[in-house]
């Protein structure tokens, strides 16, 4: 299956070598972040904490995290460390509330992000010999942009189709002869039902090898459904446009967890409440320091995604280190009734659950004191309609092990297939109605 | 053989029905029987049409789930006694009734019941066996 090549040899570091580059990286990218933004100036010195003070990537943790507010507090620019001339590519996050997080590359922040996609996209399987076709949306997102640059280095054939119009996205695939796919993965299975709608076999009709999926997390379920559907290998890879977009870290074909890019993003898990690192192998959140970025380094960002770190060596011969997949993010989880509950959690039960759909939406409002969850899917099986029995045999079954694996009570609302919203770019699952969260 | 029944899924939302007849209207398929049972969020429509492998597919293209199953249909004697003699006969046998609906055929105005039970092969061959009118095919 797929070959076993690895792009980079920094991919192979002994830990000794890793922890070299990253003390001096660091040292460095302190010292010029403290002398270039103003930001970061103020920041170590409210929180005394001098650029000396850094002396290997073990002082890490002395210093303040940076977080997604500081983004809007300086925008557009006053987070950059170079002047805007050195700027050549600008980016803007989705930002699904007031202005959007914007982020710069200089010229050899392209020429690392590029690198940093060659290394994830050869990890998934896709080489020189493939076709990929990106279906994330272009412009200010970085997901199309990244991946293009990347695929493009290894010498693959890169369709930069962008996102929507599916029915197009299938005629291309079947036409230019399509061996990757470059998507979300919602959005993938969005596209395999519209193939099938078309007469197109997903899994007859074209040459679909791999999937690549980033931008939204994904449980083991669903990939499951993902390759069912296209009969192909997925991996996942993650990122964040203010990391630098896609090119963090990735799966290799072993699916073992996503092999951090640690020469140039250093990973550590806290307690997100209380800040604290925790030990190898704990689940908490995600920080990233990124330590070779020149326009836009970030000291200990903190990406509220919950996942853990390991080191252990990987059978496809990498040494980097590997995240587990993200499990949540620390500001979706949903406190219900006192019960924290993740929308991964919902959406693993639901993709166990025969005879209904893989789309589904969570609905969170309050009935008096209490939260009231309601959860939408699609029913697929015609077989249910033998008789209302059945059909209501199928919302008790969804909502009995709703209550055994989370212990949430729901309220299932079996729906017509495709009645619910599908998305070309991140899903929101999620509809929170009540006021104060 | 049988009359065939389409079981159409329909959610407890505004137009619903419309919708499912809408659909009917512009295929030209006729309706010959219709049933909903009182339901809360969402429930079954069934209904006996003219061209139901028609009326299954346009379903579908408007992303409406629905099945078609044989089913038990008959023609009792226009006289009194007549049900209670079928619910006598299916209920010495261990035949559960799940539902029931009936309707008119127009051209010769005989009323005919459609019959959910749990075993309908059985059911069929004892009331056959018993002089009841099973109705084969419609038209």
């Amino acid at each position: 299956m797929g070959n076993n090549k690895i792009w980079s040899p920094c991919e192979t570091y002994e830990r000794e070598q890793f922890r070299g580059v990253q003390t001096e990286r660091l040292m460095e990218t302190v010292k010029r972040v403290y002398e270039q933004v103003p930001h970061y100036k103020k920041k170590f010195d409210e929180h005394g904490v001098s650029v000396g003070d850094i002396q290997s990537v073990d002082d890490l943790a002395k210093l303040p995290f940076t977080v997604k507010s500081d983004f809007r507090e300086n925008y557009p620019f006053g987070l950059f460390a170079v002047p805007q001339k050195q700027v050549v590519r600008l980016h803007a996050s989705s930002g699904t509330t007031g202005k959007p997080t914007v982020v710069g590359y200089t010229k050899n922040d392209m020429e690392m992000w590029k690198e940093m996609i060659a290394r994830i996209v050869t990890m998934a399987g896709v080489t020189d010999e493939d076709t990929a076709q990106i279906s994330f949306g272009y412009g200010l997102f970085t997901g199309a942009f990244g991946l293009h640059q990347g695929l493009e280095h290894i010498g693959a054939t890169v369709i930069p189709m962008g996102g929507g119009n599916t029915e197009k996205q299938i005629m291309i695939m079947k036409d230019f002869g399509t061996t990757a796919l470059i998507s979300t993965p919602s959005y993938a299975l969005h596209m395999a039902e519209i193939a099938r709608e078309m007469g197109v076999d997903p899994r007859k009709d074209l040459k679909l090898k791999w999937g690549l999926f980033g931008g939204e997390g994904s449980t083991e379920a669903m990939r499951r459904e993902i390759n069912d559907a296209w009969g192909i290998f997925s991996t996942e890879n993650y990122g964040m446009s203010e990391l630098i977009g896609p090119g963090v870290s990735g799966e290799c074909l072993h699916l073992n967890g996503m092999h951090i890019n640690e020469d140039h993003f250093i990973p550590e898990i806290i307690n997100p409440e209380t800040g604290e690192v925790l030990p190898e192998g704990s689940v908490g959140e995600l920080v990233i320091t990124t330590i070779s970025k020149e326009a836009l380094p970030i000291i200990r960002y903190r990406t509220s995604d919950i996942t853990s770190l390991h080191y252990d060596k990987c059978a496809c011969g990498r040494t980097t280190v590997r995240m587990a997949k993200i499990s949540g993010r620390s500001n979706d989880m949903l406190i219900l009734g006192g019960v924290n509950v993740f929308p991964s959690q919902i959406e693993e039960v639901l993709f166990n659950v025969e005879g209904i759909g893989p789309h589904y939406q969570i609905k969170v409002f309050k009935k008096g004191y209490l939260d009231r969850i309601e959860v939408d899917v699609e029913l697929i099986d015609a077989n249910y309609l033998d008789s209302f029995a059945k059909l209501e045999s199928l919302n008790q079954t969804i909502r009995h092990r709703l209550r055994t694996v989370l212990g949430i009570d729901a309220k299932v609302n079996l729906m017509q297939p495709r009645s619910l919203q599908r998305f070309e770019g991140k899903a929101k699952r999620v509809i929170d109605m009540r006021e104060d969260k | 053989m049988g009359v065939k029944q389409l079981s159409i899924f329909v959610t407890n939302e505004k137009g619903t029905l419309a919708d499912v007849t809408r659909i009917f209207r512009e295929h030209n398929i006729d309706i010959r029987a219709i049933s909903v049972n009182d339901t809360v969020d969402y429930g079954i429509l069934r209904t006996v049409v003219s061209d139901p492998e028609k009326a299954m597919e346009e379903l579908a293209k408007e992303g409406i789930v629905s099945k078609l199953s044989n089913i038990l249909t008959v023609n009792p004697v226009d006289e009194p006694g007549s049900l209670n003699q079928i619910f006598t006969l299916l209920g010495d046998h261990d035949i559960n009734i799940e539902y029931i609906y009936s309707f008119l055929v127009r051209e010769d105005g005989s009323q005919l019941f459609v019959l959910k039970v749990d075993d309908k092969d059985r059911a069929q061959t004892l009331l056959e066996n018993n002089g009841v009118k099973i109705i084969k095919e419609l038209y």
